[in-house]
């Protein structure tokens, strides 16, 4: 409805409470499971098998309690870029297919089913990262999911990656995208009210383009590097001197039924890949 | 015992854009375990570099800073100093570092290797005493500014430092999380000895201090109990320091009664001292009626000022209406919020409307819906005799007679030159290089900035102040017909707002409309022609600023302050010493009302007032 309000749709790492068993996992076994689900999707060719994983996904959003249809409406935006990347696969990929039968030829075109086969596969598997990411985000927060990475990440520390740096900076990053989204708003507000319009400019022109959102660029980014110098001094005052000599506020632990969910995940892994699933090839 | 904090001629210079600036230039001072010390001083009288002393994020060019026997010199002791000296800045937005309340607050504890049980068992303890422990799952940026801020004082409370610092830590707050703040401040020092600086500019917030300090040009001007700093009130202008009203009525009245206490700090003592001074005066009737006819002048002067102002021709159509507007956030998903649900404003050509409501109360969205940023979901809105919901209306036009200026409108400035900043606007639409350049100058010296001093001066050069006067003036150059501003002076200091208060005053001279949104009653009593109250996204009052603020209890009771005037007012008519029809809401109606009273009950006129003076 209103012009300006498309930047409070920023749906990132939108997590929804229902405290639902999938919520209370670990987040560690909610990234470990999620690592071997994907593993899972790429090491087999059948989409009778990526179909069951795309059904048994949809249980587990069953399970914690979120309507199946809000998982795929988020889907949506992504939708364009899937049909490309199957209308791609479909022009200039048939030449590689190994099957006899030919469906349909004209130039380098070449329909075969072995090639129908591979663009569902490539759209099935696409849909199936989308939905965990979205899964992950929708049952975990932002901040577990950091932590998460944090402790599964952390012998890498010893090797010199800066990985306890890297995840309170994305920490911070999240902390930060509603603020700054509210900012750009109030700037869009403004520079309008200003007389200021943004978009009109041909498509054709990007230098018009950029130049006509410079009113909007140029004060997010003072104001950002404005805010940055700020926290740095409030984390300074707040005694941060870095990891050394840091203890973690956040406790992350394992119960039976997180270890139950790793080892599923596992099996499942290994069940797609090992099993002969009947396909075209 | 040791003073906590020792400091011993402190001088601190930096570079600025080429030049050495000295921020302090010699400061001495000691404070004990358990004060309530407050800063005050204008913007750059070096309060704020003063604060940042203390927990040795800035280091002295020359002189000691010692906390609890600590030199801040020492880097050592780093960690000791910044956990004993805990502080709190302006934007509590820019404090928060998680996405949690409570892992917020763990953050300093984290930082000193404090074990886990430890913190947690600290997080709820200093979530408790700031009154926020059921927040502590929620994510900072759905909380108020007020809540905000609490939540970075739990964050340095989790250190249990022994001395909170509060920089301006209420500035950018609305007067209800203002209070918050206060009230936790106060608590803490008082039940668990925590020792508070608190460097402000708010005089209201020096009164609760132990001791009040003011600087001036890095320098201690004035130090003192806030009873005896708040007599000097000469001292304090000088200073270019606001001077509370309701200190400067008790020394008006002591000028004209001397047994009137001139060092009264809050209209409950003010009203106090007026019961005590008609109970003691109740006797002889003769007096009573010789010092009547002496005061009778007077009285119809005032009555004049009582008498609440004519409502304006409402023959003519108005310049603006909102008529039972509903705006909703989000609309159509599941998190659709309703933002305000019956807004109903009036602005008449030629008039100064103030708008005021807490924060979160749905004003800044009511007046969104002036310029057509935001669209009426029922409801209609009338602007210049169109109604914005025709499609055919042109909204650039209706933004360019609308002028609407954001809360820190600053915060959008863009272009390297203050010229071209203000000039973005005309030349969107697309004017003339030479009419451009006229309405840039025209704007620029509405609001006090010369344009051939100013207008190739580096905008983000420019002070807080000018900056602000800066954007402003961008509206301007649009030439509108009606100047809608959001809080124009939030987070300016006192020399700054006058300023810009006065010519967005001289604005309305030239014939501005102006509607004003503001948090600051003494400044909308004094100026406004009517007053529309917003609570819950309804207009819940409207009217003149008498009757606006003769509903005093209402305001409260939806989380607003009335005028100190009208407290004072408030508290003499609930012992029927005033009529309670009585409007009163700036000093002059206060000074002339109690006057009046005090006469009536036989105060003791100052002998020399006593004949002519009194008019």
């Amino acid at each position: 409805m209103s012009e300006f309000e498309y930047l409070r749709n920023v749906t990132v790492g939108q997590y929804i409470p229902t405290e639902s068993i999938v919520h209370r996992l670990d987040p560690r076994t909610k990234l470990l499971a999620a690592l071997f689900v994907a593993l899972a999707a790429t090491s087999t060719r059948s989409v009778l098998a990526t179909l069951l994983l795309v059904a048994l996904l949809m249980g587990v959003t069953r399970l914690a309690r979120i309507e199946v249809r809000y998982v795929l409406r988020g889907l949506l935006p992504a939708a364009p870029f899937i049909v490309v990347l199957m209308l791609m696969q479909l022009l200039f990929q048939g030449r590689f297919s190994v099957c006899e039968t030919v469906y349909w030829e004209w130039g380098f075109v070449r329909i075969t089913p072995c090639l129908i086969e591979l663009v569902i596969l490539g759209a099935l598997r696409l849909v199936i990262f989308l939905f965990l990411v979205s899964l992950l985000t929708l049952t975990t927060t932002a901040s577990h999911i950091m932590h998460g990475i944090e402790t599964l990440l952390a012998p890498l520390q010893r090797i010199g990656l800066p990985v306890h740096e890297f995840a309170l900076a994305n920490i911070i990053a999240l902390r930060f995208i509603p603020t700054i989204a509210e900012e750009m708003e109030r700037i869009a507000k403004a520079q309008a009210s200003r007389g200021g319009d943004f978009g009109g400019e041909p498509w054709w022109r990007p230098d018009r383009m950029a130049r006509a959102r410079l009113p909007l660029i140029v004060p997010l980014f003072v104001n950002t590097l404005r805010r940055a110098e700020e926290l740095i001094v409030a984390m300074e005052a707040r005694c941060y001197l870095g990891r050394k000599g840091r203890t973690k506020f956040v406790d992350l632990h394992f119960t039976g039924l997180d270890w139950v969910v790793i080892a599923l995940s596992i099996l499942l892994w290994v069940v797609l890949w090992r099993t002969p699933w009947p396909t075209f090839t | 015992m040791a003073p906590i904090i020792r400091i011993e001629d402190l001088h601190y210079t930096y570079q600025h854009e080429g030049g050495a600036v000295q921020a302090l230039r010699g400061i001495d001072l000691t404070i004990e375990q358990g004060e309530y010390v407050v800063l005050l001083g204008h913007n750059g009288s070096g309060k704020s570099t003063l604060a940042k002393h203390l927990n040795a994020l800035l280091l002295p060019t020359q002189g000691d800073v010692w906390i609890n026997g600590w030199n801040t010199k020492e880097r050592r002791h780093l960690r000791e100093i910044r956990s004993t000296v805990g502080m709190v800045f302006q934007q509590p937005d820019n404090q928060i570092v998680a996405t949690i309340v409570e892992e917020d607050v763990a953050f300093g504890p984290e930082n000193l290797g404090v074990e886990r049980q430890e913190i947690q068992r600290r997080v709820e303890w200093s979530l408790a005493r700031v009154d926020m422990l059921p927040f502590r799952h929620r994510a900072p940026h759905l909380l108020s500014g007020g809540q905000k801020q609490r939540i970075c004082i739990a964050g340095v409370l989790a250190m249990q430092p022994s001395v909170l610092v509060l920089d301006e830590a209420t500035a950018m707050l609305d007067p209800l999380g203002r209070q918050e703040v206060l009230e936790v401040a106060r608590r803490l020092n008082q039940e668990e000895g925590v020792t508070i600086v608190a460097v402000t500019h708010f005089m209201r917030e020096a009164i609760e201090a132990d001791r009040v300090i003011v600087l001036h040009e890095g320098k201690i001007a004035l130090q003192g109990p806030p009873r005896a700093i708040f007599q000097q009130l000469d001292q304090l202008r000088a200073l270019s320091l606001d001077v509370p009203h309701v200190s400067e009525l008790a020394q008006a009245l002591h000028r004209r009664f001397p047994a009137f206490p001139p060092d009264l700090l809050t209209p409950q003592e003010i009203a106090a001292a007026v019961i005590a001074c008609c109970h003691e005066n109740r006797a002889s009737p003769q007096r009573r009626k010789e010092q009547r006819n002496e005061g009778r002048n007077e009285r119809k002067g005032t009555e004049d000022d009582f008498a609440p102002s004519a409502p304006r021709s409402s023959s003519r159509a108005p310049l603006l209406s909102l008529r039972r507007v509903a705006h909703y956030y989000m609309r159509g998903t599941p998190l659709e919020v309703k933002a305000i649900e019956d807004i109903n404003i009036e602005v008449q050509r030629g008039e100064i409307i103030g708008v005021i409501g807490h924060t979160g109360s749905g004003k800044s969205t009511a007046i969104q819906h002036f310029n057509g940023l935001l669209k009426a979901h029922e409801g209609e809105v009338w602007v210049l005799g169109q109604n914005l919901a025709d499609p055919n209306v042109d909204l650039r036009a209706v933004r360019r007679a609308v002028g609407l200026v954001f809360q820190t409108p600053e915060a959008q400035l863009f272009e390297q030159y203050v010229g071209d900043d203000i000039a973005y606007g005309p030349r969107k639409q697309g004017l003339e290089a030479e009419e451009v350049r006229a309405r840039v100058r025209r704007a620029m010296e509405a609001v006090g900035l010369p344009f051939e001093e100013f207008k190739d001066r580096i905008t983000f050069g420019l002070s807080g102040g000018q900056m602000r006067r800066v954007a402003i003036a961008g509206v301007l150059a649009l030439e509108p017909q009606v100047l809608v501003l959001d809080e124009p002076t939030a987070g300016l200091d006192p020399q700054a707002r006058r300023q810009l208060m006065r010519h967005i005053l001289d604005l309305h001279k030239q014939g501005v409309t102006l509607v004003i949104i503001s948090h600051n009653m003494e400044e909308l009593a004094e100026i406004c022609d009517r007053i529309y109250v917003i609570a819950e996204g309804r207009t819940v009052m409207a009217g003149t600023p008498a009757e606006v603020f003769s509903r005093a209890s209402e305001l409260r009771a939806i989380g607003l302050d009335a005028p100190d005037m009208t407290q004072v007012a408030e508290a003499l008519k609930a012992q029927g010493l005033l009529p309670p029809d009585a409007v009163i809401y700036t000093l002059e109606q206060a000074e002339a009302a109690i006057a009046e009273l005090l006469l009536a009950r036989g105060a003791v006129l100052a002998e020399t007032a006593a004949g002519g003076q009194a008019r």
